[in-house]
């Protein structure tokens, strides 16, 4: 089973050529045995899952807006005000919680937009080859050359991002490259087994053939890949964010930090203001990136604790 | 071979053009006119304003039909002209990023190659030696789960405004000018450093793991039991492994290269460093369509090259794309 | 062994790039080699920024954007003026009168350009001429009554055709800045309208500094003091500066971090959160609140020809329900002020009808916003909060400021914030820069923040911004919100002011008065603050900046264009050097 490993930020190798994964049903009570011995995969989940209660139950315990101005100016963390203030006497808690919450949203809407282009692309380039092959091939050469986030700045400033949605339609729509090379490369593999012929010679279609046989033995594969889509829109949207090309009615942590930068909280020493934006991004996709290693580890065998 | 680079020139003259007509295509996609913006920055007496606005939309072309201004850029480009830009009247386009490209290039290369290099290493290190693989991967994670400017902005905040080792902004000293002087050189690398870490650090982190999660799986692989067997030293296995390890790795750098450039592109505001990162975002305030085509064209060209550059590379590794067996 | 092999061939790859990005720096890409590449002694060095915002490309003082510094340090003007005290101060002309309808001004004799050839009558009537080009940003005075300019010895006269434009002639005597004929004859009439002229021999100014380096840089543009200003002769004059070395913003906090490690002596930057700083080495104008002097007013412009913004008392209603102390306050930490009704500023007071604005000013009053919002009509008919226009229909009013202007951001969402007491539900929105001012010109918008027109020396381009006729339907630089509803008068008052002289005050203030009634009553924009000259110090180097409170020292601090060409240039005089 070929290893998923981070793309984009941490620029580390595209996967190794495949190895087709062990017949699915074997998979329950195994991998659970593993998944819950795997200390990096319950430390990863145990701070995304944190910080994603976090993200819905934290603006519950508070009934400040995010946006809302009235609060006393400049206050560092104390018993009323969890994370202070900021220098325009805005909640800092608040707008951490909601930011969370963006985060997630952009991350999973971006992630699920960007797995279905590079799932139809990767499947339909490897099961089918030839010239279909080239021709997404180009396609996808071609998306993954133009660097993404000089694309999306350029699209983000003249489309005026106006909701979550839109963010994560932008990044999802250039984020997808990578992963659909690893999926082609995955199910070009796995077309050359016996039992994907087998569904053929019984007459099944392509399509029927993709979703019905090959998807299913590459589920976990894909599921590490999603994982890594996350991670990356997270960070892709925080950047946009913080760039002011964001959407602006819509808290985020990039969007935080953007406003904390302009309004010198650096300076002023306002910690409280721009560490722990930028902590939750490190945290989310960290935790992510963890937990994609360890997921990988318990579903190939080899990787496990040496 | 020969085949193996005639495709790839192929593809990349493919994405060329196709990179080209998006490139141009994109900043016209704006709603909201350069030319109105840039009056109204001049604000100019209105009846002034009209005349101006007729004058500057002849003079930078913008009245011709989409598909002469589409010739003419391709005229233009195959001659090295870019245009003038609309943000910064009077200056070509050609000028600016030759002004800023030298920044960015001097943070880009020597990070992207030392953390490459560094990262591998270390990388392989942790792959071999469980104690050193327990503290190295989880700081490799979260660094490459660092976002750029975040970390810029820690860096800056501890090391140059609260430490004060090294300056907050600029590429150098504000009573300098460039020039082959030693204080001159000394001033460059002190404000060069730290940009410079945070590209490197992040994506360190990243080499750092691809290529330990790369020899781990090498050295798992049936040839490196079969070698084990038969009784040979580690060492050998290791290079070995560390020779296969590579070539993904090394695809992996293609790759990365677009993700690096928007990193320096954020790291660079932070700093205040005058490259191209900088000239962009001004460029996408003031809509100056040259000015965003000429950058956009720069860094389309140059990580073409780049990854031609590793696909020779790659070729010189990997002595089954000579022979046409096998090539990514 | 591969692996060391590709490492070497990338290695080697590595340097020799390095090695290029090095070269080309010096060689192309910085302005290399014009000046002594060792550092600039610091106890002799001014280091100035806050008002350039791109590389330092722009070389002609004829076009709007130039570099900073470059009139008031390199080329000057006709006569200064001091807003201050409401002065104009001779300058490159001893003095100017009207006879008639010509305007006669004498040219000080003795001045030279810093090539060494004299400043002549010539030089001048070149320069008002270039006004006549296509694309020239003086081409109004040609097209309102200027004729044509004649010279005799060191006398040029304006000849005019009508009753002058008094008032606007008043600001072209201190905003045209004078170019040499000898050298700016040989540029194409593009090259004068949009060109940079940049190139270094051709910097020939009357100004006591010369261009040092930094032509088309992204860092610094260094001025160099020279000998032989006409100033020093004629009034003893001296500055006490070697050099001038303006700093390029990338970021507000970048420069803020620079200023506080005594990197920047003067800064024209906007540092919100600076009122925190003030005392010890950091000074500003006043040593309380508003800190900085007023600059330009700040105005929320009403689109009135969309209901319900056509209706001026749901205008008025939308005044009085903005609380414009919170957005001083928490907006800007108390460095603006909150705006006269009349949006007229401070220092025009003399101009201002008091009494008139005590009767008709509006006020903060959300209460009674409310009840002149019922008594027109607008009420909550289905209980969400906000009122709802007469016809029922739902009131949601777009405000917007461009992406990026982030104290304007956070005001109107302190707007927006406050209106909603009232029952005024907005929107607050960001478009781009170029996106708004489509949007804006067009007519497309509701509300939106402008403060284009800076002061001056005269509140005629207060009048003209607001009141100008007629409304086309691309709106450029003037009369945004379209206002007509009050007929012609306004804009015939107006016209009628520019042909005033200042000097006729009974029959001015009259006029002013009638004018800002109608201001106070129509509400064709909402004035909301005073945005401030921008100015803070650093005293570790040079001392006596202006401030309030000692005499002589009041100045205008501001390196930003426009400014050194008021009092800005005696200001620098004034400094001195700290005892280090």
């Amino acid at each position: 089973m070929a290893t998923v490993e981070p793309p984009v930020e941490s620029l580390a190798g595209e996967p190794v050529a495949a190895e087709a994964t062990a017949p699915r049903r074997r998979f329950g009570y195994e991998l659970l045995y593993f998944a819950l011995r795997n200390r990096k995969l319950v430390v990863g989940l145990s701070v995304v899952l944190a910080l994603l209660v976090l993200a819905i139950v934290g603006p519950w315990l508070t009934d400040a807006d995010p946006f809302e101005f009235g609060y006393p100016i400049g206050e560092p963390p104390s018993r009323d005000y969890w994370l202070g203030t900021t220098s325009a006497g805005q909640d800092v808690y608040a707008q951490f919680v909601y930011g969370l919450r963006s985060s997630f949203i952009v991350g999973a809407l971006s992630a699920a937009i960007a797995s279905l282009i590079a799932m139809t692309i990767g499947f339909v380039s490897g099961y089918r080859g030839g010239i279909i092959d080239e021709i997404l091939g180009m396609l996808t050469n071609v998306v993954l050359v133009l660097p993404t986030l000089a694309v999306l700045i350029v699209f983000a400033a003249y489309l005026s991002v106006g909701s979550l949605v839109a963010e994560a339609v932008l990044i999802g729509v250039t984020l997808w490259p990578w992963a659909a090379r690893a999926i082609r490369a995955q199910t070009f593999s796995l077309a050359s087994r016996e039992f994907v012929s087998l569904a053929r010679l019984s007459g099944a279609g392509s399509t029927r053939i993709i979703v019905r046989e090959i998807a299913p033995n590459m589920s976990s594969y894909l599921f590490l890949v999603f994982i890594l889509l996350f991670g990356g829109g997270v960070l892709t949207a925080a950047t946009l964010d913080f760039l002011g090309l964001g959407p602006a009615q819509v808290m985020s942590l990039g969007q935080m930090m953007y406003t904390a930068v302009y309004s010198s909280a650096l300076q002023l020493g306002m910690w409280w203001w721009f560490i722990p934006p930028g902590l939750g991004i490190t945290a989310i996709v960290g935790g992510l990136y963890i937990t994609n290693v360890g997921l990988d580890e318990v579903f190939n065998p080899r990787l496990r604790e040496r | 071979m020969s085949r193996y680079f005639a495709r790839k020139i192929a593809i990349y003259l493919l994405t060329f053009f196709v990179a080209v007509t998006i490139d141009f295509a994109i900043p016209r996609l704006m709603p909201g006119d350069p030319i109105d913006g840039l009056i109204a920055r001049f604000q100019a007496d209105p009846t002034a304003s009209e005349e101006l606005h007729g004058y500057f939309t002849e003079s930078f072309g913008l009245d011709q039909p989409l598909w002469e201004q589409y010739l003419t850029f391709w005229r233009g480009l195959l001659q090295g002209d870019l245009g003038p830009s609309i943000a910064y009247i009077g200056s070509s386009v050609s000028e600016l990023i030759w002004a800023a490209l030298p920044y960015t290039l001097a943070l880009l290369v020597p990070a992207i190659v030392l953390s490459y290099i560094a990262g591998n290493r270390v990388g392989a290190l942790a792959a071999r030696r469980k104690s050193l693989d327990n503290t190295v991967l989880p700081a490799a994670y979260i660094l490459s789960a660092t976002p750029y400017m975040w970390l810029a902005l820690v860096l800056a905040y501890v090391l140059a405004f609260k430490l004060g080792w090294f300056p907050v902004s600029g590429a150098y000293d504000f009573s300098l000018q460039p020039a082959w002087t030693w204080e001159f050189v000394r001033s460059f690398l002190s404000h060069w450093f730290l940009p410079f870490l945070t590209l490197f650090l992040v994506a360190f982190g990243g080499w750092a793991i691809g290529m330990r999660n790369l020899i781990i799986y090498e050295l798992e692989a049936d040839y490196a039991n079969y070698l084990r067997s038969l009784g040979a030293p580690g060492r050998l296995v290791r290079r070995y492994a560390y020779g296969n390890a590579v070539l993904p790795q090394m695809t992996g750098l293609a790759l990365a290269l677009g993700a690096v450039v928007a990193g320096a592109l954020v790291t660079e505001i932070v700093f205040g460093y005058p490259g191209i990162g900088s000239l962009i975002l001004t460029a996408i305030q003031n809509r100056d369509y040259f000015l965003l085509q000429g950058i956009f064209l720069l860094i389309i060209v140059g990580v073409l090259i780049a990854n031609f550059i590793v696909d020779i590379a790659y070729v010189i590794v990997d002595p089954r794309t000579r022979t046409g067996l096998q090539g990514s | 062994m591969k692996s060391s092999r590709r490492t070497r061939v990338v290695g080697a790859f590595a340097v020799i790039v390095a090695i290029a990005a090095f070269a080309s720096l010096t060689a192309g890409g910085a302005g290399a080699g014009e000046q002594s590449p060792f550092a600039l002694p610091r106890g002799d060095t001014l280091y100035t920024s806050g008002k350039q915002w791109g590389p330092y490309t722009n070389f002609n003082p004829l076009r709007p954007d130039y570099n900073t510094g470059l009139v008031g340090l390199l080329y000057e003007t006709l006569f200064r003026y001091d807003p201050l005290k409401d002065k104009f101060l001779p300058w490159l002309a001893t003095s100017g009168t009207w006879q008639g309808k010509n305007f006669v001004v004498t040219m000080r004799k003795g001045v030279s350009w810093n090539d060494g050839k004299p400043m002549t009558a010539a030089d001048v009537k070149f320069t008002f001429e270039t006004g006549k080009l296509a694309g020239s940003q003086y081409s109004t005075m040609w097209k309102t009554g200027l004729k044509k300019i004649t010279t005799r010895g060191n006398v040029v006269t304006f000849h005019f055709g009508g009753v002058p434009n008094y008032q606007e002639w008043d600001s072209n005597m201190y905003s045209i800045p004078i170019v040499p004929r000898h050298v700016w004859s040989k540029y194409s009439a593009k090259e004068i309208t949009a060109g940079n002229t940049s190139q270094r021999s051709k910097q020939v100014g009357t100004g006591p500094f010369t261009y040092g380096a930094g032509a088309n840089s992204s860092q610094t543009l260094q001025w160099n003091r020279r000998n032989g200003w006409w100033a020093t002769k004629a009034f003893g004059m001296k500055l006490p500066m070697r050099y001038i070395v303006d700093i390029h913003n990338t970021s507000n906090t970048a420069s803020l971090q620079n200023f506080l490690q005594n990197k920047i002596d003067l800064s024209n930057n906007f540092f919100p959160g600076i009122e925190k700083q003030v005392g010890g080495k950091i000074g500003t104008y006043y040593t309380k609140a508003p800190f900085m002097l007023s600059a330009n007013t700040a105005w929320l412009i009403p689109n009135t020809k969309k209901a319900p913004l056509s209706d001026k008392n749901f205008r008025r209603a939308l005044a009085m329900s903005i609380n414009i102390a919170q957005i001083v306050k928490a907006g800007y930490g108390n460095i603006v002020a909150k705006a006269n009704p009349t949006g007229l500023a401070p220092q025009w007071s003399k101009w201002v009808d008091q009494a008139q604005v005590k009767k008709l000013g509006f006020k903060y009053n959300v209460a009674g916003a409310k009840s002149l919002l019922a008594a027109n009509g607008y009420r909550d008919t289905n209980g969400d909060g906000y009122v709802e226009n007469k016809d029922g229909s739902q009131i949601d009013l777009r405000i917007i400021v461009p992406n990026g202007w982030s104290d304007w951001m956070t005001a109107i969402g302190i707007i927006a914030n406050s209106t909603k007491a009232a029952g005024i539900k907005l929107t607050p929105a960001f478009p781009d820069f170029n996106a708004l001012v489509e949007e804006r010109n067009s007519g497309k918008f509701d509300l939106v923040i402008n403060n284009d027109k800076a002061f001056g020396s005269t509140p005629y381009v207060y009048y003209d911004y607001l009141f100008r006729l007629p409304v086309a339907d691309q709106q450029t630089s003037v009369n945004f919100s379209r206002f007509t509803s009050a007929g012609s008068r306004p804009w015939a008052l107006t016209t009628k002011m520019n042909k005033i002289k200042s000097t006729d005050v009974v029959r001015a203030k009259r006029v002013h008065s009638q004018i800002q009634r109608y201001i106070l009553t129509e509400l064709p924009a909402i004035p909301l603050w005073y945005n401030g000259m921008w100015a803070q110090w650093n005293k570790s180097y040079w001392t006596n900046f202006p401030t309030a409170s000692s005499k002589g020292l009041q100045n205008t601090p501001s390196t930003w264009n426009g400014y050194l060409n008021m009092t800005g240039i005696d200001a620098l005089a004034d400094l001195k050097k700290t005892s280090k």
